[in-house]
């Protein structure tokens, strides 16, 4: 018998009814006898699986359906329509079982109690995830050296940095061991240091304990260094599911060639290998088809003075930016809300 | 068995907590406190009006007795879910408590009672010196009915509970909810016996005060602690406060769980 999936989801639905009206006092007025609905499909008969142990990101612009996604899994919003499994368990029933197996790190949300150290919630969480006290001492001791917080966790909360509590808050989500973990927007706020140590920590944390990550991020950084598979949401759909090398072969198939030399050939010259993005002398680079990549570099190398060669994929924000451009016409139905008016 | 101890180490643990927490906002609790006064201040007004003789079957003492005890019934019998939950829904903390292996109401009812050792720590020396400054104060003074004392405080703080509960649900529904328990407050300040004895109310009035659920959450628990019902009388009252208690609280369940399916987990 295989193993159950860390999580599963079969043509997952939520639509969001939202009172809407124009600004002003008249409106307002308007408002409180005619109230203007709208109903938007936030995530849309998503469907998808991950084995346990992976770590996944879920990729999209503003509004995708992402945190939807993660919340439906998490068991606080229930689907209107689909279904999803975790583990095996239905999420929005949450069974105390699948509680204590999953845990749901928000970057803008904490569940550290504000005035009291981060430890009076680690002790309330150890009881109440039914962790037995020399495990849990144990894990607090490992997590506490990893995040190197010493006696940060001894002082009130509100007096932390958003670095140190984002570090707790971590802490508190992973002390009763969850087999799967998800991590939303997690390094929002944070500074470049602390969003790699962060993005090296849980990388660590799953390579040594199995556990499955899903981790939504508008850090592109963040999740091409942490996730083996991409999953790109957008207007609630799925729209890409495989590896980040492949998702940007398959939105910009072209390489980036780039040399530095002492005379650069012109626009024209080039034009049969591939298209020039980048002009500034002695650098110049061009657009390659993969083909034409051994023929390009053949010929840049044989510039006079040629030096500092590379080839590369395109920057990952370009081609997301691209992705999400490049929207299919029945997308746009599902992003955009469909309006009906209701009266109250 | 081990579930059992599990259950009773949860209690315990999110009790520790609540305590915590309120020993952290002392100062904040004792303010509350001391603008809940309200029966004292009704204290002093009904004792002046009383020095030419009794009014209704209240003298002077009685109305002593039964203020200080209504001051201390509000401190045993307060709860504030209403506020937690309309503003956790409405910003989307609630989405923490959901996260936890516990019921999110058997966590408001720990916290919320956890911290009455304190709340009543603080106001019975308020008490105590009303008493003092005005000469004495007459209790039950039937012990097998004290028996009844305990029981009738948990089901009226209950009560009080889910009423709050009830209300605080809405904002699964509304932008706010809060405002609305101020009606129920209204009508508690009046009927309830806050203000006025129920005994003392028109008659007409004074029936239809007695058995509405206000009277169940503070003026029967008064009346029982300061020796004014017999035995009949408390068990009827006990009555009440049990089925305003199975009524309203099937209301909130009912709420709290088209509630969940209606929330949004907004604020992430």
């Amino acid at each position: 018998m295989g193993e159950v999936p860390a999580i599963r989801l079969d043509r997952l639905g939520k639509r969001f009814r939202v009172s809407q009206r124009e600004p002003g006092l008249r409106a307002a007025l308007r408002a409180l006898f005619v109230r203007t609905h709208v109903e938007i499909d936030a995530v849309c008969e998503l469907s998808f699986e991950v084995p346990q142990g992976q770590r996944v990101g879920l990729l999209g612009p503003n509004g995708a359906g992402k945190t939807t996604t993660l919340k439906m899994l998490a068991g606080l919003l229930h689907p209107t329509s689909g279904r999803a499994q975790v583990l095996g368990h239905e999420p929005a029933r949450r069974s105390h079982e699948l509680l204590r197996s999953i845990a749901l790190v928000m970057g803008q949300k904490r569940q550290l109690s504000w005035d009291l150290p981060a430890l009076d919630t680690y002790e309330l969480n150890r009881v109440v995830f039914d962790v037995e006290r020399s495990v849990h001492q144990l894990r607090l001791t490992e997590l506490v050296e990893l995040l190197e917080l010493g006696e940060v966790v001894r002082k009130p909360v509100r007096t932390l940095s958003l670095g140190e509590r984002m570090k707790c808050e971590l802490v508190a989500a992973l002390l009763h061991g969850p087999r799967v973990l998800f991590l939303d927007e997690p390094t929002i706020g944070m500074d470049v240091a602390m969003q790699l140590a962060l993005r090296d920590f849980v990388r660590e944390h799953n390579r040594r304990t199995g556990a499955t990550v899903v981790l939504t991020s508008h850090y592109m950084e963040d999740v091409a260094a942490l996730c083996e598979r991409i999953l790109v949401i957008d207007g609630g759909r799925l729209r890409f599911d495989g590896s980040i090398e492949a998702l940007v072969r398959r939105t910009r198939p072209l390489r980036r060639v780039s040399v530095r030399a002492d005379a650069l050939p012109t626009d024209d010259e080039l034009r049969a290998l591939g298209q020039v993005v980048e002009r500034e002398p002695p650098r110049m680079a061009l657009d390659v088809a993969p083909e034409r990549v051994p023929e390009a570099v053949a010929r840049l190398l044989a510039l006079p003075g040629s030096h500092d060669l590379a080839v590369a994929d395109a920057p990952l924000e370009e081609v997301m930016r691209e992705l999400f451009a490049m929207r299919a016409p029945e997308d746009e139905a599902g992003a955009e809300p469909s309006s009906r008016g209701s009266d109250a | 068995m081990s579930t059992l101890r599990h259950h009773l180490a949860v209690v315990a643990a999110m009790a520790r907590l609540g305590m915590a927490e309120a020993v952290a906002y002392r100062v904040s609790l004792l303010i509350w406190i001391v603008t809940s006064i309200f029966p004292l201040i009704s204290l002093v007004l009904w004792r002046a009006l009383a020095e030419d003789g009794p009014i209704g079957d209240y003298d002077q003492g009685d109305f002593d007795s039964y203020f200080v005890a209504a001051f201390l019934v509000r401190q045993l019998v307060a709860s504030w879910v209403v506020w937690d939950l309309d503003r956790s829904v409405r910003n989307g903390d609630l989405s923490v408590l959901l996260l936890r292996p516990v019921s999110p109401v058997l966590h408001h009812v720990i916290i919320n009672v956890s911290v009455l050792p304190l709340r009543l720590a603080l106001a019975a020396p308020i008490g105590l010196a009303v008493l003092l400054a005005t000469g004495g104060m007459q209790v039950l003074d039937d012990p097998t009915l004290w028996l009844l004392v305990p029981p009738v405080l948990a089901l009226a703080w209950l009560l009080n509970f889910t009423v709050q509960l009830s209300v605080g649900c809405l904002a699964f529904w509304l932008t706010k909810a809060a405002p609305l328990f101020d009606l129920w407050l209204g009508a508690f300040l009046v009927l309830s016996g806050y203000a006025v004895p129920t005994s003392l109310f028109p008659a007409g009035l004074s029936e239809v005060a007695r058995v509405l659920p206000f009277h169940a959450v503070l003026g029967f628990p008064v009346e029982l602690m300061v020796g004014r019902l017999s035995w009949s009388e408390a068990l009827v009252g006990l009555g009440l406060q049990a089925g305003w208690l199975v009524i309203i609280g099937a209301v909130a369940a009912v709420l709290w769980r088209r509630g969940l399916r209606a929330y949004g987990a907004f604020g992430a």
